[in-house]
């Protein structure tokens, strides 16, 4: 289609971002696989280059553990897995009460996270393991005790992610790449604790520059890791200039508008498996190297 | 608040944020229309049909079910496959709407008379009570 001028989006008072922002210059100060969570607005296209990366990053020679926390079905197409039911089961979880006699979850006696994964986790193409939030089930949550299961793999991950690169343990070798529900709710408070870098998809639109600001604002706030963004769709040169000028984020990867993306979305079949020679592809490679070079892949 | 914006004089339209979170979070406090709205690709699909069970089985509202970017006759029949119950209102791909996105504008004003935006006139005419 034509090339679309882009109009300065609206920025709500407060939001415009400073020089001394800090955002752009978080870097991460350890080696280790990459850990990476996925966020932005809906629609923005998570899914779709988390389930690249993930992919390409197995074919690099990672262990790669792909984590879906939306219960609606999303990475799964992506990495082109054909079982989107899966979960973590009521049975891996079960209740204690805690030293203040309050009742909590965790994985059942004798199930440590890296068996949980072993487990319940879909093998994906090129090897990638695919650990699902589980479907959401209805207005009472009866799926619960399968949230608290994954709840508590993101809670090992954590306690493991700022370990140093010569850590031991069952989830020391695991690359993570996290896919999060769109929105501002939840990336930074809790479902991306797993991550040391935190990827902001934005697409050129006032929309999504918006919500991407929004995401810098709350991981400013919340103390967030290594926090930048990719530029998603582009059409134009100057579209990944706009991102990072109406974000404050460093773009570190720029993802051009791909119709082969579009036709693998109409499909229901992973871009990979569609189109590997895609535009789309090659950015997403561009970008693992990128990862790579800041989060060693041992 | 939203649970007080019963008026009978006013309508209320809400944009929820994607996903199933806010409409099961909707629990006993119904609205008079939930407008479904998806795309003919297999994912959204499968969402907008997990969707629909939920308002269905909880009653939420009378269920109107939107399908966007429909670009040819292979994306209504998927659409209709999908809910072959329902009588979805198609809205079509259109370059206008896509431009008029990226430059801020409402496709009401940018584009009027596109075909997109007629879809649209159409929907806010079936929601209104009969």
């Amino acid at each position: 289609m034509p090339a679309v001028p882009i109009a300065a989006p609206t920025i709500e008072p407060g939001l415009q971002p400073g020089p001394d922002s800090g955002l752009r210059s978080a870097e991460p100060s350890y080696g280790g696989p990459v850990r990476v969570a996925f966020v932005g607005k809906g629609g923005a296209g998570k899914s779709s280059i988390a389930g690249v990366f993930a992919r390409l990053l197995a074919r690099d020679g990672a262990q790669v553990l792909a984590l879906d926390s939306d219960p609606m079905p999303g990475l799964a197409y992506s990495l082109g897995v054909p079982n989107r039911e899966t979960g973590i089961p009521a049975e891996a979880v079960e209740e204690y009460e805690d030293d203040s006699g309050r009742r909590r979850h965790r994985l059942r006696a004798g199930l440590d996270a890296g068996a949980a994964i072993e487990l319940y986790s879909t093998v994906s193409p090129d090897g990638v393991r695919l650990l699902q939030l589980g479907k959401t089930r209805g207005v009472k949550g009866e799926n619960s005790l399968s949230h608290q299961g994954y709840q508590a793999i993101l809670d090992a991950l954590q306690k493991q992610r700022s370990a140093e690169p010569d850590s031991t343990g069952s989830l020391a070798d695991w690359a993570v790449v996290g896919d999060l529900p769109g929105g501002t709710r939840q990336p930074f408070f809790g479902w991306g604790r797993f991550a040391r870098t935190i990827l902001v998809v934005v697409e050129p639109t006032p929309a999504s520059l918006l919500s991407g600001r929004r995401l810098a604002r709350l991981a400013e706030k919340a103390s967030a890791p290594h926090v930048v963004a990719i530029a998603n769709k582009t059409r134009e040169e100057a579209d990944a200039d706009l991102v990072q000028a109406r974000t404050g984020l460093q773009v570190i990867g720029e993802v051009p508008f791909d119709p082969a993306q579009r036709e693998a979305d109409r499909r229901g079949v992973a871009l990979l498996d569609l189109d590997s020679d895609s535009p789309m592809v090659a950015a997403v490679t561009r970008l693992v190297s990128t990862l790579s070079a800041k989060e060693p892949v041992r | 608040m939203l649970g007080q914006l019963d008026s009978a004089d006013g309508a209320v339209v809400a944009d929820f944020e994607a996903g199933l979170g806010t409409v099961i979070r909707m629990g006993d406090r119904p609205v008079d229309v939930v407008v479904l709205v998806t795309e003919p690709t297999v994912k959204s699909l499968e969402v907008a049909s997990r969707a629909a069970d939920l308002v269905r089985d909880h009653k939420l509202g009378r269920l109107v079910v939107t399908a966007n970017r429909v670009r040819d006759d292979a994306d209504v029949t998927r659409v209709q496959a999908a809910f072959p119950d329902v009588d979805v209102v198609m809205v079509p791909d259109e370059p206008a709407i896509v431009a008029a996105e990226r430059r801020g504008e409402a496709p009401l004003d940018a584009a009027p008379d596109s075909p997109g935006v007629r879809a649209l006139v159409g929907l806010a005419d079936r929601l209104l009570p009969n």
